[in-house]
């Protein structure tokens, strides 16, 4: 039981959000230890082998925006890039990568060895050391697996334990506890958490299984190419010209359909085996068939997990039926009848902490120092966690240093919106983002993702020099781009002239049209050419719009700025309906405007707090 | 806004005397500051009638028998608890209630603060409160039944149920933006565009009543003008000889002795006689000359009446013109005389206008009179079941919807993408959520329920 000195920050767990936490944190000065069981299982991809995806995209760029690592990571080790809803206005196109699991680890793992603030501690944490209402540090498991080894000093202390709280998994009727397949469980840390009085619940989660690539004749599939021109991830890359590979694509058929149904009740999913309540947004395969049972198809593609590896990962074929009968399933796929499965696919289920316990920051509202990040608030996505580590690590960083709690509004960015929607209404089954999540969604685009969080990270002291010149640079370009769209003038359809900006307006043209045309002339720079343009054409296609936008923000802004007491009491105020106290008093409101956002709280109810509030 | 966690009290039956007055209690100390005053020997019963005396002072003497109601909250007018106390409608004994209920602890209710409460507390949402006013203030049968109507929940339905439309465009074209490339489509073009037009059209024919719904709300203004001696004031009696509307003395309002308001098949109208204006000395005549003459201008209808057994004379003729551009029903009076002049010689009259030859004392004259100024009063509205939407707020906000569904439409059409047409949608739902109050806006509250009476 010896102790060492203190830490500033210790981080629980190396996942993305674990990883993103200690980064922000060390960044800001603080000296960081991060727990994990084994240096191999840094940054790991135990789902999907991409980043990224519809509104998923946006959040590493916001998450780069700001200086964490998620965007630099992908960037230089995607295997294949591509911007989705191409065929839809900038406020919506989200880039996706495939990954090398391995190769992405590996990245994270070496840009985090080149921030001597952050020290690696191997082991497992047992205990949350809290006196009074406060954090002060950790107690690791000793070497058989139980409580009472060595004792570790923090001022703040993050979780990220991931799905690893009391995990189980499912293979069939094969129950095994574990974290994920292969890694045992947090047995002890979920105790302590508990036993400090926090909300649970249970959620599961699932992955497909692993197919040899060897014994795949990938001629016969559909081919899925990346961009010609990716787009990246990361502010500061300069260039994308890696070769991509191809990723490969088939349909599910009747066979598939009928194995399922003729086995479901094998299925830990559908007979109640599980009680974790699952993801709507990633259906196993299972739900997919049972509850679309009208669609004769449903996609399923091949990705590699990383170039030199053999495992290919089924996107789309999520299940946790026996082993023998996803082994059929694969075979029934049209062009996979030899195909090897290296691993079966399985359910896993968890602990979560409901996030209505936590502010913004992801700080407990019970215990001082105490922070959250991760699936471990209920959330799915490893974008989505590492959006929150990110905030948790600036946060603990922010108290360590005594300054003031940084929390980005809705209207700021997807990683505010992410935030606001778990701490108010709490997770019924594992959070995913979407864009139509974010009510300011044209204003929130990954174009403009730099200026809209830079200088908030640069004040933070989160941005480094060379992005914050870079950024610098991009801004006065983007000045200058506006002022030519408004001050040139080009020739449109009937001969007639106009500026570009009044021709930019119209739905049938396209900055790119005018560009070619030759009359107008923009900045951009390499790796950032497409951003620069982007965002010049968003700000007057959707200039009207904008407005509007931004005069909703301005009315919200009344409700968000009345910030509610911590100690406000709701039990007894007269026009208050029991079911309303009830659900203020169990997610505590910062704001007006949160508490607008909690379900089951009326306009009416919102109107006599304010009324309270304002005498 | 308003206060809300104290108890109210106000008279709510109208001013002067009357057999019953009834004053109205509510919130959280309602019931206690009912048993302050009454003269009960033990607490009332909820919602049961209680015959009781009440007193001039918490332990006062008693001064009237009361019957008083408890109604527990949430099943009261305003959703909080409510007690009410029927007495005798003397105005001074309601009063003598009303100041022992604030010396136990009441307060004096603002005007519209009970249907606010209501309102407040999920009782109604803002279209019915709003109704609420109408209903009190009706003048005719039609009106009371449109305003009930829409306390029922007329409006509420109509505009839930496009709501309910939008909503679901909305969801399918967020599913088709969140899942981009599984191939599951939710909505093409063409779809969009004729669902976008059948929400469109909803809206319009909501619309389309409203001209006449706003008509039976707010009413309308005839004006009678002529030259002395014609007959206007034989027009006038006779038109208001028929259905009268019920109208009442509101406080700070003067009651004009040259206007009456009848019900012209079921809305409200004022007809205004300008008889006499011309009867009077110089000095007087001028202003009075003056006063016709902005009669005339802010009058929606004008009745010109002009004497069929004589010649046109100057001022007939300078009426005539005077009147040319306004909506007119011309009435040539004393058909039982030969006339002296017909319709088609005069320049003035146009083919377009309405002209009518009656005998003012034939009551069958006088119902084609009625008949053909009530089609004028009502334009081009014709006539229908009683329409949803009355209200001059509800109309402006439904038509502020149509132009952004239009907008939507002509952007769909335009092969618009989807972020920017779910932002037109956003928009048109809000506004739907303003007119229901849904999401409230302060200063639009306190305007509707300050036009309330104090009592409601």
């Amino acid at each position: 039981m010896t102790t060492t000195s203190a830490f500033d920050v210790i981080v629980i767990g190396a996942g993305h959000a674990g990883v993103e936490a200690a980064w922000s944190a060390a960044t800001m000065g603080c000296r960081v230890g991060i727990c994990t069981l084994s240096a191999d299982t840094v940054a790991h991809m135990p789902c999907n082998p991409a980043i990224g995806g519809t509104a998923k995209g946006h959040l590493v760029r916001e998450i780069d925006a700001l200086g964490g690592l998620m965007g630099l990571a992908i960037d230089t080790t995607g295997l294949q890039f591509k911007l989705l809803n191409r065929s839809r206005g900038p406020a919506v196109w989200s880039p996706r990568a495939q990954a090398d699991k391995r190769v992405y680890a590996a990245r994270v793992a070496e840009l985090m060895r080149q921030q001597p603030n952050i020290e690696w501690v191997l082991g497992r944490v047992g205990r949350l050391l809290v006196k009074g209402y406060s954090v002060v540090g950790v107690e690791l498991e000793d070497d058989s697996g139980n409580t009472g080894g060595q004792e570790l000093q923090a001022t703040t202390v993050i979780v990220t334990t991931g799905t690893f709280l009391n995990g189980l998994t499912h293979v069939g009727s094969e129950q095994k506890a574990a974290g994920r397949v292969g890694e045992p469980p947090s047995h002890h840390l979920a105790e302590s958490l508990k036993a400090l009085g926090f909300r649970w619940g249970r959620l599961k989660t699932g992955t497909p299984p692993r197919l040899d690539r060897r014994s795949i004749d990938f001629s016969r599939f559909d081919q899925s190419l990346g961009d010609d021109s990716p787009v990246p991830f990361s502010f500061m890359t300069e260039s994308l010209d890696r070769p991509q590979i191809v990723c490969h694509s088939l349909y599910t058929n009747q066979r598939v359909h009928d194995l399922v149904r003729d086995n479901i009740q094998r299925s830990p999913l559908y007979n109640g085996q599980i009680e974790g309540i699952g993801p709507r947004y990633c259906p196993s395969l299972e739900d997919k068939v049972m509850r679309f049972p009208d669609r004769e198809r449903h996609q399923v593609l091949l990705e590699p997990e990383g170039v030199g590896m053999d495992e290919i990962y089924v996107n789309g074929f999520s299940m946790s039926l026996p082993a023998a009968i996803q082994e059929d399933l694969v075979h029934a796929l049209p062009g996979l009848q030899d195909a090897v499965v290296m691993r079966s696919g399985y359910a896993v289920e968890y602990d979560f902490v409901q996030p209505t316990e936590l502010r913004r920051t992801y700080e407990s509202k019970t215990i001082r120092g105490l922070f959250m990040a991760g699936q471990i608030n209920g959330t799915s996505g490893y974008e989505e966690a590492a959006a929150q580590g990110l905030i948790a690590g600036i946060n603990a960083a922010q108290q360590v240093k005594e300054e003031a709690p940084f929390v980005l509004e809705r209207s700021d960015a997807y990683i505010g919106v992410l935030a606001d929607d778990l701490t108010t209404r709490g997770c019924l089954e594992p959070y995913r983002m979407f864009t139509s999540r974010a009510e300011y969604r044209l204003l929130l685009r990954i174009d403009n993702a730099d200026l809209r969080l830079t200088s908030k990270g640069r004040d933070i002291g989160l941005v480094g020099d060379r992005r914050w010149k870079r950024f610098q640079e991009r801004q006065v370009r983007f000045k200058r781009n506006v002022r030519a769209v408004e001050e040139t003038t080009v020739s449109v359809a009937e001969g007639k002239r106009v500026r570009a900006s009044q021709a930019l307006s119209r739905p049938d043209i396209s900055l790119e049209t005018l560009l070619e045309q030759g009359e107008l002339r923009l900045e951009s720079v390499d790796g950032c050419h497409a951003f620069d343009l982007w965002s010049v054409e968003a700000e007057f296609k959707y200039s009207g719009y904008l407005k509007r936008q931004n005069a909703n923000i301005k009315q919200a802004q009344k409700l968000e700025s009345l910030a509610i007491p911590e100690r406000f009491v709701y039990t007894g105020m007269p026009g208050l309906s029991r079911e309303v106290v009830e659900r203020l008093n169990e997610t505590r409101p910062e704001t007006l405007g949160q508490a607008s956002r909690i379900a089951g709280v009326t306009a009416a109810a919102v109107a006599i707090i304010a009324g309270r509030l304002s005498r | 806004m308003f206060v809300r966690d104290d108890t109210i009290v106000a008279i709510s039956t109208p001013p002067g005397q009357g057999g019953i007055g009834v004053v109205r209690l509510s919130g959280q100390a309602a019931k206690t500051i009912a048993n302050a005053v009454l003269c009960l020997d033990r607490d009332l019963k909820p919602r049961y009638a209680t015959l009781t005396q009440v007193r001039d002072s918490p332990g006062g003497r008693p001064i009237d028998q009361v019957v008083a109601t408890f109604f527990p909250r949430p099943n009261s007018y305003t959703g909080e608890d409510v007690v009410e106390l029927s007495g005798h409608g003397s105005p001074v004994l309601l009063r003598q209630i009303v100041s022992a209920t604030i010396a136990a602890g009441a307060r004096l209710a603002e005007p519209g603060e009970f249907t606010f409460r209501g309102y407040l507390n999920g009782q109604m949402d803002l279209v019915q409160a709003e109704a609420v006013a109408d209903l009190v203030a009706s003048v005719t049968p039609l009106q009371a039944r449109a305003a009930f109507d829409q306390l029922d929940g007329t409006m509420t339905d109509a505009i839930g149920e496009i709501d309910e439309s939008v909503f679901d465009l909305i969801v399918r074209l967020e599913a088709s933006l969140d899942f981009p490339d599984e191939g599951y489509h939710f909505a093409n073009q063409e779809t969009v565009i004729s669902n976008l037009q059948a929400i469109a059209t909803s809206v319009k024919n909501l619309l389309d009543g409203a001209g006449h719904g706003r008509l039976i709300r707010e009413g309308s203004q005839a004006v009678i003008v002529g030259k002395p001696n014609v007959g206007k004031s034989t027009l006038f009696n006779q038109l208001c000889g028929g259905p009268r509307a019920i109208v009442t003395d509101v406080p700070g309002t003067t009651r004009d002795l040259l206007t009456e308001t009848i019900d012209l098949s079921g809305i409200p109208v004022t007809l205004v006689d300008t008889a006499g204006v011309r009867e009077t000395s110089d000095r007087v005549e001028a202003e009075g000359v003056q006063r016709t003459r902005g009669a005339i201008d802010s009058a929606t209808t004008i009745v010109l009446v002009l004497d069929g057994s004589k010649p046109l004379e100057l001022d007939d003729r300078s009426l005539l013109v005077e009147t040319q551009s306004d909506r007119r029903l011309i009435v040539i009076s004393k058909r039982d005389l030969p006339s002296e002049w017909v319709p088609a010689d005069e320049t003035e009259i146009a083919t377009s206008d309405d002209v009518t030859a009656v005998c003012l004392l034939d009551n069958k004259d006088v119902a084609v009179v009625r008949e053909k100024l009530s089609f004028l009063v009502e334009g081009n509205d014709a006539k229908r079941d009683v329409p949803a939407v009355t209200n001059l707020r509800h109309i402006e906000l439904l038509r502020r919807a149509d132009s952004t569904l239009e907008q939507a439409l002509k952007s769909a059409r335009a092969g618009v993408t989807e972020e920017l047409l779910l932002t037109e949608l956003g928009d048109a739902r809000r506004t739907f959520e303003e007119i229901s109050g849904v999401r409230p806006d302060d200063a639009v509250l306190r305007r509707i329920f300050e036009s309330f009476c104090i009592g409601k």
